[in-house]
C-alpha cells in the first residue's frame, strides 16, 4: 500500500503544491519581520494568477505572463501599503477587503475580457516550461523531480537561503527587523519605518504575484475563478508556524504541500474529492494545535488579551 | 487609538470610528468612481451600466429581489457584528452558514408534521448546528490559545468538505443533475409576506433581530460588557468581565444567527440544498463587509445591507441589459471597505490636493473617532 502511495509522482505533486505556498509565505514572512500584519496574500495570488494568464495570452509567451503577475501583485500590495502604512488603517480589515476585491475583480474581468465564465483555457496561453538542470536532473528519483521544475520553483527554493542571509546577515535585514521590533529605536537611528514597510509589502506583492503565476501557468495552464482556493491563507499560517524564519517557513510550507499532494494521490485511489480537498486545511489546523504556544502576538493583536 | 493598529486591542469595527467620523460617503463615491473607470477601461458604457444597476435594484421586481437578498446579507452582517463588537474576529460565517443550512434542510425534508411545527424546528436545529460549529474556533481560542481569525477561516474549507460529502454521498437527489438534496416539501417552505409581490417572512425575523441586538447593546449590562471587551480586552478583564466566557458566548450567538440564515436560504429561497451554492453566493462575506461599513451598528447594518443587496440585484440587471458582469457589485463593495479602512475622507482629499501632504502624514484623530 505505501509503495503505491509514496513514489516519485507523489513527490512531484508535493513540490508543485509547495511552490505557490512557499512563495507567498516568504513574502508574508518579510512583512511580518517589518511589523506589517499581512493577510492579503490570497488576493494578491489570485490577481497574479489572472494577470499571468492574461499576459501569456496576449504575447503567447509565459514570460510576459510572469511580468503581468508581478505587476498585479504589486498593484494590490500598494493598496495595502497605502492603507495600512501611510493611512495606518486596520491591516486585518484591509487584507480581508483586498482578498474579496481580488475575487470580484478577477470574476468581473474574466467575462468582460475573455468572454467566458468559470474557467479560461486557450491554446494561446503559454505555460511555464520545466527546465531540467543538466547532470543534477539525472540523479535518480530526487533529481528527476527537484531539478526538473519551472524557473519559479528554482526562484522559490533559492530565496529561502537568500532571504535568510539578507534578514540576518546584512544591514538591510537588520534595519527591516529593527523597524518591525523597535520602530521608534529604528527611526531614531535614521531608518525610515515607512520606507521599509512599503518595501516589505511590495516584496510580498511580487512574491505572491509569482505564486499566482506558478499556479496558473505552472501547475496548470488556465485560469479558474477563485483558483487560489485558500492557499494564501495557508501561507499566513505557514508564516505563523515558522515564526517568520525562512527555513522554518519552508518546513511549514512543505508540510501543507505534502498534505495537498497526498490528498491528490488519495483522490486517485478513490477517496472522495470532498474529503481530500479538506486534507491540507485539517493538517494546518492540527499543526496549529501542535504549535499553539507561538501565537501570542496575533492573539494580542486580535483580542487585546 | 485608531492611529496605532498594531497596538490597539480594540475589535475590528471599533477602530474604524463612529458614524460622524465615518468616511462612508467619500468611500462610496471613491468606489463608484473607480468602478466607473474599470467598466470604461474594459470597453463598457459606465453611465448606462450604472443606470441599469439602479433601475434593476428598485424598479419592477427589483425591489422585491433587493428586499429578499437583504435578508441573508443583513443577517450575516448582524452575526459578524455581534462578534466584532466584542473584538472577536469571526471569519467563519460561511462555514457556520453552510453547516446550519444543511442541518436545517435535513429537518425540513425528513421531519413529518405541519409547517407551523417543522419550520421553527428546522430553524432552531440550523441555529444550533451553526452555533456548535462556531464553538470549535471559540474553544480553540479560549482553551488552546489558537487565534479565531485563522481557525474560523480554515474551518470554512472543512465545512465545505463535510457538507459536500454529505450532500454527494448521503443526501443526494438522483432525479436531478445537480449535486443537491431533495426538495423541501411545500408544507415546510417559509411562507411569503404579500408585499412587493412576496417577500419571505424571514424578513420579519431579521428586522426583529436588528431591534433585539440594538436594544441589547444599547441598553443592557451584557451589551456594555461585550462592548468593553471589544474596546479594550485587558481593561475589561481588569474590570471583572470574563472575556473568555464572552468569546464563547458571542461566537455561539454569531454561529446561531449564521445557521438560521443558512436554513432560511433553503426553506425561504432555494427550496433545495445545492452543494456549493451558499459558498458561491458570497453572502457571508458580503455580510462581513456590511458590518464593517455600518461599524457594527444594527440600524446602520439594515441600511448598508439594503444598499449592498441593491448593488447585487441591480448588478444582475446590469449584466442582462448592459452586458457588464454583475461581479462589478462585488468589486464596488470591497473597494468601499478598502477606502473606509484607509480612512479616506473629504478632509484628507482636500488637504492632499490643497497642500500636497506627504503620504506618511496622518491628520489627528477626528473628534468622532472611538
Amino acid at each position: 500500500m505505501f509503495d503505491q502511495l509514496f513514489d516519485a509522482a507523489l513527490f512531484d505533486s508535493v513540490v508543485r503544491a509547495m511552490i505557490p505556498i512557499l512563495l507567498a509565505a516568504l513574502g508574508g514572512m518579510i512583512c511580518e519581520r517589518a511589523g506589517v500584519f499581512q493577510i492579503a496574500m490570497e488576493g494578491m495570488m489570485l490577481s497574479g494568477a489572472f494577470a499571468a494568464v492574461a499576459g501569456s495570452y496576449v504575447a503567447v509567451y509565459s514570460g510576459l505572463g510572469v511580468v503581468f503577475a508581478v505587476g498585479a501583485g504589486v498593484l494590490v500590495s500598494l493598496m495595502l501599503a497605502f492603507g495600512a502604512v501611510s493611512r495606518r488603517g486596520d491591516p486585518i480589515v484591509l487584507g480581508i477587503a483586498l482578498n474579496l476585491m481580488a475575487i470580484g475583480l478577477t470574476g468581473f474581468l474574466l467575462p468582460q475580457i475573455f468572454g467566458v465564465r468559470g474557467v479560461f483555457q486557450h491554446e494561446r496561453i503559454d505555460g511555464l516550461d520545466r527546465l531540467a538542470i543538466p547532470v543534477l536532473s539525472d540523479i535518480p528519483w530526487i533529481g528527476s523531480v527537484l531539478f526538473n521544475q519551472t524557473i519559479l520553483a528554482y526562484v522559490a527554493f533559492l530565496l529561502v537561503p537568500i532571504l535568510w542571509l539578507v534578514l540576518f546577515r546584512t544591514p538591510i535585514g537588520l534595519r527591516l527587523r529593527g523597524v518591525g521590533e523597535r520602530p521608534l529605536a529604528a527611526e531614531s537611528l535614521g531608518v525610515s519605518p515607512i520606507a521599509y514597510k512599503y518595501g516589505a509589502v511590495i516584496a510580498s506583492g511580487v512574491l505572491s504575484g509569482l505564486a499566482g503565476a506558478q499556479l496558473a501557468l505552472g501547475n496548470v495552464v488556465q485560469f479558474a475563478e477563485n483558483m487560489s482556493s485558500g492557499r494564501g491563507w495557508v501561507a499566513v499560517v505557514a508564516v505563523m508556524l515558522g515564526r517568520a524564519h525562512p527555513f522554518a517557513v519552508f518546513g511549514a510550507s512543505l508540510l501543507f504541500a505534502f498534505a495537498e499532494g497526498l490528498g491528490f494521490r488519495l483522490q486517485g485511489n478513490g477517496l472522495p474529492v470532498q474529503i481530500t480537498d479538506a486534507l491540507p486545511f485539517l493538517v494546518t489546523l492540527i499543526a496549529l494545535i501542535a504549535a499553539r504556544k507561538r501565537f501570542a502576538r496575533l492573539l494580542d493583536l486580535t483580542t487585546g488579551g | 487609538m485608531a492611529e496605532q493598529p498594531l497596538d490597539a486591542p480594540a475589535g475590528v469595527g471599533s477602530k474604524i470610528g463612529n458614524v460622524a467620523g465615518h468616511p462612508a460617503l467619500f468611500s462610496l463615491i471613491f468606489a463608484f468612481a473607480l468602478g466607473w473607470a474599470i467598466v470604461w477601461l474594459t470597453g463598457g458604457d459606465p453611465w448606462f451600466a450604472y443606470r441599469e444597476m439602479f433601475d434593476g435594484a428598485v424598479t419592477g421586481s427589483g425591489l422585491r429581489n433587493t428586499l429578499s437578498r437583504a435578508i441573508p446579507i443583513v443577517g450575516m452582517a448582524l452575526a459578524v457584528s455581534v462578534a466584532f463588537r466584542s473584538g472577536v474576529i469571526n471569519l467563519g460565517g460561511e462555514g457556520q452558514m453552510v453547516v446550519g443550512g444543511l442541518a436545517g434542510t435535513v429537518v425540513a425534508i425528513y421531519m413529518p408534521g405541519p409547517g407551523q411545527l417543522v419550520i421553527p424546528v428546522a430553524m432552531v436545529v440550523g441555529g444550533l448546528a451553526g452555533a456548535l460549529w462556531a464553538l470549535l474556533p471559540a474553544l480553540g481560542q479560549t482553551r488552546l490559545r489558537l487565534p479565531i481569525l485563522i481557525t474560523s477561516l480554515l474551518l470554512n474549507y472543512v465545512a465545505r468538505a463535510i457538507t459536500g460529502y454529505l450532500v454527494r454521498f448521503r443526501l443526494l437527489d438522483d432525479s436531478v443533475t445537480l449535486t443537491s438534496t431533495e426538495q423541501v416539501p411545500a408544507t415546510a417552505r417559509m411562507p411569503k409576506i404579500p408585499v412587493f409581490g412576496g417577500v419571505s417572512y424571514s424578513l420579519l425575523l431579521v428586522v426583529v433581530l436588528v431591534i433585539v441586538i440594538w436594544v441589547v447593546y444599547g441598553r443592557s449590562v451584557s451589551g456594555y460588557e461585550t462592548r468593553m471587551a471589544g474596546l479594550n480586552g485587558r481593561f475589561a478583564r481588569y474590570g471583572g468581565i470574563q472575556v473568555e466566557r464572552q468569546t464563547v458566548y458571542v461566537m455561539a450567538v454569531a454561529g446561531a444567527i449564521g445557521g438560521v440564515i443558512g436554513t432560511h436560504m433553503i426553506l425561504g429561497d432555494a427550496y433545495r440544498y445545492i452543494d456549493g451554492e451558499l459558498v458561491l453566493s458570497g453572502l457571508a462575506w458580503t455580510g462581513l463587509l456590511v458590518a464593517l461599513l455600518a461599524n457594527n451598528h444594527p440600524l446602520l447594518i439594515l441600511a448598508a445591507g439594503l444598499l449592498f443587496s441593491g448593488l447585487q440585484i441591480g448588478g444582475l440587471a446590469m449584466q442582462r441589459n448592459a452586458d457588464v458582469s454583475w461581479r462589478l457589485a462585488q468589486v464596488l463593495q470591497a473597494l468601499v471597505i478598502v477606502a473606509v479602512a484607509s480612512r479616506l475622507t473629504f478632509t484628507w482629499f482636500k488637504r492632499r490636493t490643497d497642500r500636497g501632504v506627504t503620504p506618511g502624514e496622518v491628520e489627528p484623530a477626528g473628534v468622532g473617532e472611538v
